[in-house]
């Protein structure tokens, strides 16, 4: 149980490190890039599959708070909508199968889109109804995160059978 | 799986929950200082992002030097820069001109604002609240402090530095920000008025009395040096609509200058004293 718990907090922090390293590279090929991927749910959704739930939630506070800390955005919301994300990405992915490339697809679409709909309200509530959505260019996020955490786990999958 | 293990599970998640919950109250209202838990993490986070933004950045130069047009490219770079300069020296001296200093004068300030011009790249956006802010890849350690006012390549307003500046990066808040404020009058009905942003990537311009004549679409806005932030002179916007309304103010959108998909390089101005004293 200790093992698995360290093994966890070990993986949340490479995967935070991955995040931000992706984020970084993103800045630096323009900050446009970002409207359409955001690079921490990518990594919270790709990570937390066929995990425990505990380790999605940790995984998507730490990665939310360090997305927070470089927004003028008000502190903790992105922590809030990536724990839900991480925790409901590794919940029903150890109850439902997800191998399936289409069916992969479809999940990660579904739950970026319901953690982009609670950051979407969260802020509009804190903010009092002045939320961003780039004229409707931020909807594009849930699927280029769907396409590319898919596309991730297919080739790690395969590399990993080829292995075995 | 065990009912505790799964209890326990659920537990953990409302712990997380309402910490960030918590975290989000104690800043409501906004407008308040960063705290000290998101400075921290930005101290932390800000170097390994000027590192691997370095890194990216001087893979790509190796590659297209080699194996691009390399005279050519490092030429253009220089016309560049030196535009860059001209621009900046250009709004500069527009400026001083217009508070009819002596040509003696004109050059003291030219050769002094030059050296401490401040040039640097941006690194970093925001992700969750598009055109609010953005990082830069200077910090305190290059001569970077609090509300110094930040301009595109070609003399254009971006926004000021604010909290966090670490040794090597700083945080910019943009003018499109909707918590940002910049004093602007207006360049030929001298209108005068504050530009602060709304959602998205124009702004308004503030507090303009429906029943004050002038201002027209098209017209250029210019920072007063009131605000003692940003310096006179500086271009800021045009007004792109003006709406009449039901409120003692007008309805004034104002499209700023300064393009977010092409900032790259930005220059940060040293506090200087202007305006109309």
């Amino acid at each position: 149980m200790r093992e698995t718990i360290l093994k966890d907090i070990l993986r949340a922090a490479l995967a935070t490190a991955a995040a931000f390293l992706f984020y970084s590279l993103l800045g630096g090929l323009g900050p446009s890039t970002l409207f359409v991927l955001n690079a921490f749910s990518l990594i919270v959704v790709t990570f937390s599959v066929g995990k425990e739930e505990i380790f999605g939630a940790i995984l998507g506070t730490v990665c939310g708070l360090v997305q927070d800390s470089f927004s003028l955005g008000v502190f903790g919301i992105a922590g809030l909508t990536k724990t839900l994300l991480g925790f409901w990405t590794g919940y029903v992915s150890r109850r439902i199968d997800v191998v399936p490339f289409l069916r992969n697809f479809a999940f990660f679409l579904v739950m970026s889109s319901l953690e982009l709909i609670l950051w979407v309200l969260l802020n509009a509530l804190v903010l009092g109804g002045r939320v961003d959505v780039r004229n409707g260019l931020i909807v594009f996020q849930p699927l280029v995160t769907a396409f590319l955490g898919t596309l991730i786990l297919t080739i790690v999958r395969r590399i990993q059978a080829r292995r075995a | 799986m065990p009912p505790w293990v799964k209890r326990t599970n659920f537990l953990v998640l409302t712990g997380l929950l309402v910490f960030h919950l918590l975290l989000i109250s104690i800043q409501v209202p906004l407008g308040s200082e960063k705290k000290l838990f998101e400075r921290g993490v930005f101290f932390v986070f800000s170097p390994l992002q000027s590192g691997v933004v370095s890194a990216v950045r001087g893979i790509r130069s190796v590659w297209t030097n080699y194996f691009d047009l390399r005279r050519v490219r490092q030429d253009n770079q220089k016309l560049k820069q030196e535009l860059f300069f001209l621009n900046q020296e250009k709004r500069f001296l527009e400026d001083r001109l217009l508070l009819f200093r002596s040509e003696a004068e004109v050059r003291e300030s030219l050769a002094a604002f030059r050296k401490s011009l401040i040039t640097a790249r941006v690194v970093g956006a925001d992700a969750g609240s598009y055109f609010r802010s953005v990082i830069l890849d200077k910090g305190s350690s290059d001569g970077i402090k609090l509300d110094m006012a930040v301009c595109d390549r070609f003399g254009n307003l971006v926004g000021r530095t604010i909290a966090p500046v670490s040794l090597k990066e700083t945080m910019v808040q943009l003018i499109t920000d909707p918590e940002s404020s910049v004093s602007v009058i207006s360049a030929t009905d001298r209108i005068v008025g504050i530009v602060s942003g709304r959602q998205g990537a124009y702004c308004v311009l503030k507090y303009i009395l429906a029943s004050v004549g002038g201002g027209k679409e098209e017209e250029e806005l210019i920072t007063t040096g009131f605000d003692k932030i940003y310096p006179a002179g500086i271009r800021v916007g045009q007004i792109l609509s003006i709406k009449p309304t039901s409120s003692v103010f007008k309805d004034i959108v104002v499209k700023p200058y300064f393009s977010f998909a092409a900032l790259e390089v930005v220059a940060v101005l040293p506090r200087i004293s202007g305006g109309p004293d």
